[in-house]
């Protein structure tokens, strides 16, 4: 069923102390990379051609093709065979439910990592597909969203996010303005194939802050050659009345290929089960459930053109992501405020405050296989504009603003990776490389809460994976980064009162920051090993990341109104160094997965926005400043198939935090994500009249109340919370290429609960309420 | 078998670690309190302040550990950019540019961990500058950093 074995017939003769083959999907024909040849002294992997080669002396009589997301292959190989074998596979999505993160984590390449490693492949995005990309994700034991309303969200890796968590893709670290509360990530969350998560260190491989995890966004695979395809894919959305279209098309000659994509996507405010809310001592009406100024707009495009041969491939990839979010009108932040707009006219519109954003980015990927050394380069730019705007109030001693500009970032950053791969004899397979990075932050607008800066860190690394045999292999690595930060000086635009020692009053501009050089250093590394045996995995990995300090953690001093709170920077701030010792023990045999991945994490100065009890102009200070932190937790995942169409997945997740000095020792850290449980059945109906391959998942998120907080945080209560979702083919215009349809009905009974990470949280406004979904994804 | 034994210890002693009870600390986790609902607080929803006189501001805090610090604000609502917390709904005036609006802002501190305190600010309010509407803030920190607050429309008048 699950296998595919086709021996073609090649007309040219090859060199016969190689043996050689293709690997291709089975379905789309494309070739598949990174798949594992496996067998008795036998292991090759795909290159981006699909192509592979194995010694003929060693050839084992036996040998297992293995690759995420696919069926695994074992098959008996003809010594005398001469020409290159095609191997199909077939996904491994057609017999799994949608949520066999395990099962699909599983490839032989990733139990040889001694990190903690989940990967997640067209397929998975495809079923669990939410509104933003990380919602996309969330159901992955580990990893949490913060959301601002329902069109965007940010990663969180076992209660940490914002800088701590790096987002690649393509290669090159994703920058944007990922530190502010309100920003999302802006990523079109179509035409992604793979991502691997990592949860735990990564500084070695990813620099700074990679010091909780890392979402790698993996390039798309090369093309079939003389190959076209696409896709058209449309969704509509009853709780935010959201209308997406998204399409792609590929296609590749001999040498050179090329792919497109456009995305748009419209939505209205989101509906909250609720008709008032009740902050403080405030109550807002809302009308029809709507939640007031919460709609939003985005347009994405991207092309890319490469070339692939034997040895070299290079792709340069071109996107523009531009969106328009407004924010719940009834509170910005904290800061409650009415308004003459009428924005119940309308539940599309977006009124102030919104926000604007447009991130362009240009990034190249090349790769040179000089036998024993693999290059690898990847060069990228990003210029990310946001444009904050919210209704011109007087605040403070700040008059009436001009315009409705509030706050305005333009943020270029350049970015360098070198990497050589190269295997030193037949156990060592060293790494080094090289990453580099400068960036330049300009502000504007009336409102000042981070300065202009420009910064530059360059980190160079050695790693060395060693293969004591086949099912033990070692890892280890160090790394050494320097970096510096120059910070510019910034006055208020308005003059504020203050007090001189003769008893008068002058009227100044005042300082919010300064001009200052910074440098930074810092070493990390990872050693970690993994054994397999049989049906189990086990690892062990033990690192130490950092994150430099950014621009408004050291030199911030101002107002963030939004927040009622003066932000006060810390020019003495350390490199945040983080030690996390992970362990993971996987177990799957064919009917039952388990696995359990504990970690203990101790930070020597984590950086956080301490409120204090002081008042700066009647507004509470809040000062960065580092403390000790430790932190353990981890996952606990259980798969069982009862039959071959009947499939329960039962998982849970837990964070315990403490700071143990510094003003709030014995306190936990901001937002600490609640104890969690998602227990997922999902039953196949196979073909059901013009259905194929029927698919009903049912799922249950459990999360307990999350008593630990720290100021200014509030308890939040635990919920229950239901979704359904069918998935089938449909043979629409095209036998080959089926159409697939997903109907979804998320938060069924349309509950009332609290997110204990959202946005919105903070003035008590609960998640969404019942959305249906229905996605079309037509191929041709 | 034994290798499923052993993931299950692996799995219990996960579970015991991820529930073994902190207490470590006992943590303050209560905000301070800040009202001025009682016969001596003031100003009281919708109030009418006079140019050139002098009004005490009182308000009463209380925490349960120690009261840090405390702070009042003053300024127009020239805009109706909000309304206050009080429940009551006072009339505005109609909506004007500022001129020379009324500013006041002051922060004091609080030694000596009381859990109760009066605020009493004496304030003059002077004769030069716009009448009309206006919003007064009182908010108060605890020693740990947790703060309440609470704001009422008031009107100054000639």
């Amino acid at each position: 069923m699950g296998l595919f074995l086709l021996f073609s017939s090649y007309s040219y003769t090859q060199q016969s102390s190689y043996f050689e083959g293709f690997v291709i999907d089975s379905i789309t024909l494309k070739p598949i990379s990174g798949v594992t040849i496996l067998g008795e002294n036998v292991y090759a992997v795909t290159n981006d051609s699909g192509y592979f080669k194995i010694k003929k002396t060693k050839l084992a009589s036996e040998v297992e093709v293995s690759h995420l997301g696919y069926l695994p292959v074992k098959f008996t190989i003809d010594k005398n065979q001469n020409s290159p074998l095609k191997i199909k596979l077939k996904t491994i999505s057609t017999s799994l439910d949608e949520v066999s993160v395990h099962s699909k984590s599983a490839n032989r390449l990733a139990k040889e990592t001694s990190t903690i490693e989940v990967a997640v492949d067209e397929e998975y995005l495809h079923a669990n597909r939410e509104n933003s990309l990380m919602q996309t994700l969330r159901k992955i034991p580990g990893v949490s969203t913060m959301t601002i309303g329902s069109g965007q969200s940010k990663p969180t890796i076992r209660g940490l996010g914002f800088n701590r968590v790096s987002v690649i893709q393509n290669g090159i670290k994703h920058e944007a303005q990922q530190w502010g509360s309100d920003h999302g990530l802006e990523i079109d969350q179509y035409g992604i194939e793979e991502i691997r998560i990592i949860k735990g260190p990564a500084s070695l491989m990813h620099g700074s802050d990679a010091i909780a995890g890392v979402v790698d966004i993996q390039p798309a695979k090369t093309p079939a050659i003389n190959s076209f395809e696409g896709e058209v894919n449309i969704l509509g959305e009853t709780n935010n009345e959201l209308l997406a279209i998204s399409t792609g098309v590929q296609g590749r000659k001999q040498k050179w290929y090329y792919r497109a994509r456009l995305t748009y996507r419209d939505y209205a405010d989101f509906k909250v089960p609720t008709e008032r809310i009740s902050y403080e001592n405030y109550i807002f009406e809302l009308d029809n459930n709507n939640l007031r100024n919460t709609a939003g707009q985005e347009a994405n495009g991207s092309v890319s053109i490469g070339y692939v041969d034997d040895s070299f491939k290079s792709e340069t990839y071109i996107s523009n992501v531009n969106a328009k979010n407004g924010f719940f009108a009834n509170a910005h932040g904290l800061e409650v405020r009415t308004s003459s707009i009428d924005y119940d006219t309308s539940n599309r519109d977006i009124d102030l405050p919104f926000h604007k954003v447009n991130h362009i980015k240009i990034v190249n990927n090349s790769w040179l296989d000089l036998d024993s050394h693999k290059l690898f380069f990847d060069i990228g730019y990003q210029n990310n504009q946001r444009e904050e705007h919210s209704e011109p109030v007087p605040h403070g001693y700040m008059p009436k603003p001009p315009n409705s500009r509030e706050r305005v970032f333009t943020k270029n950053t350049y970015s360098l990776n070198a990497k050589d791969i190269f295997k030193l004899n037949d156990a060592h397979t060293l790494s080094a490389g090289l990453n580099t990075e400068y960036q330049n932050n300009n502000i504007g607008g009336w409102g000042f809460l981070i300065p202009a800066y420009n910064r530059f860190t360059a980190g160079i690394f050695l790693f060395d994976h060693y293969e004591a045999n086949d099912n033990l292999h070692l890892q280890g690595g160090v790394r050494y980064d320097a970096g510096s930060l120059k910070t510019n000086s910034y006055y208020d635009w308005y003059r504020s009162p203050r007090d001189n020692n003769d008893g008068t009053t002058s009227t100044l501009f005042l300082q919010r920051a300064e001009n200052r050089n910074l440098n930074f250093n810092s070493f990390s590394g990872s050693l970690g090993i993994s054994y397999i045996h049989k049906n189990t995995t086990y690892k062990l990995n033990i690192g130490k990341s950092f994150r430099m300090p950014l621009a408004h953690e050291l030199a911030s001093d101002g107002v963030n109104y939004h927040m009622y709170r003066y932000e006060r920077g810390n020019l003495d701030l350390d490199p945040e160094s983080s030690y996390q010792l992970d362990a993971e023990v996987l177990f799957e045999s064919g009917f039952l997965s388990l696995s359990v991945s504990p970690f203990v994490n101790f930070f020597d100065n984590y950086i956080y926005l301490n409120p204090t009890s002081d008042y700066v102009e009647t507004l509470q200070v809040y000062e960065y400043t580092q403390s000790k932190v430790f932190r353990t937790g981890g996952e606990l995942s259980l798969g069982y198939n009862f039959t071959k169409s009947f499939n329960v997945n039962a998982s849970a997740e837990y964070v315990y935090s403490r700071q143990t000095s510094g003003p709030k020792e014995g306190f936990t850290i901001p937002f600490s994500p609640p104890l969690t449980g998602t227990l997922t059945t999902n039953y196949q109906f196979g073909n059901f009249g013009f259905l194929n391959d029927l698919n009903l998942t049912v799922d249950m998120r459990i999360a307990a109340a999350q008593n630990e907080i720290v100021p200014p945080e509030e308890i939040t209560a635990g919920y229950r919370v239901f979704n359904l979702s069918m998935r089938s083919k449909l043979d629409l215009f095209n036998k080959d290429k089926a159409a697939l349809l997903r109907i979804k009905l998320n938060n069924i009974f349309n509950s009332e609960y609290y997110d204990h990470t959202s946005f919105y949280r903070l003035i008590d406004v609960p998640e969404a309420g019942r959305n249906l979904s229905v996605s079309l994804t037509v191929p041709f | 078998m034994k290798k499923i034994n052993f993931i299950l210890f692996t799995a219990s002693l996960f579970v015991l670690s991820a529930c073994s009870s902190d207490n470590d600390t006992i943590k303050d986790e209560e905000k301070p309190t800040i009202t001025i609902n009682y016969d001596g607080g003031f100003p009281q929803v919708c109030e009418s302040l006079q140019r050139g006189e002098t009004y005490t501001f009182r308000a009463r805090l209380a925490d349960n550990e120690a009261l840090a610090s405390y702070s009042l604000d003053l300024h127009h609502n020239f805009d109706h950019h909000t309304h206050d917390d009080q429940g009551a709904t006072c009339s505005l005036d109609a909506k004007k540019e500022s001129v020379k609006p009324f500013i006041y802002m002051e922060n004091f501190s609080l030694d000596g961990a009381r859990k109760e305190f009066e605020i009493e600010i004496k304030i003059l309010i002077p004769t030069d500058i716009d009448t009309g509407d206006y919003h007064c803030s009182f908010s108060v920190t605890d020693e740990v950093g947790w703060q309440s607050r609470t704001s009422v429309d008031i009107k100054i008048v000639n």
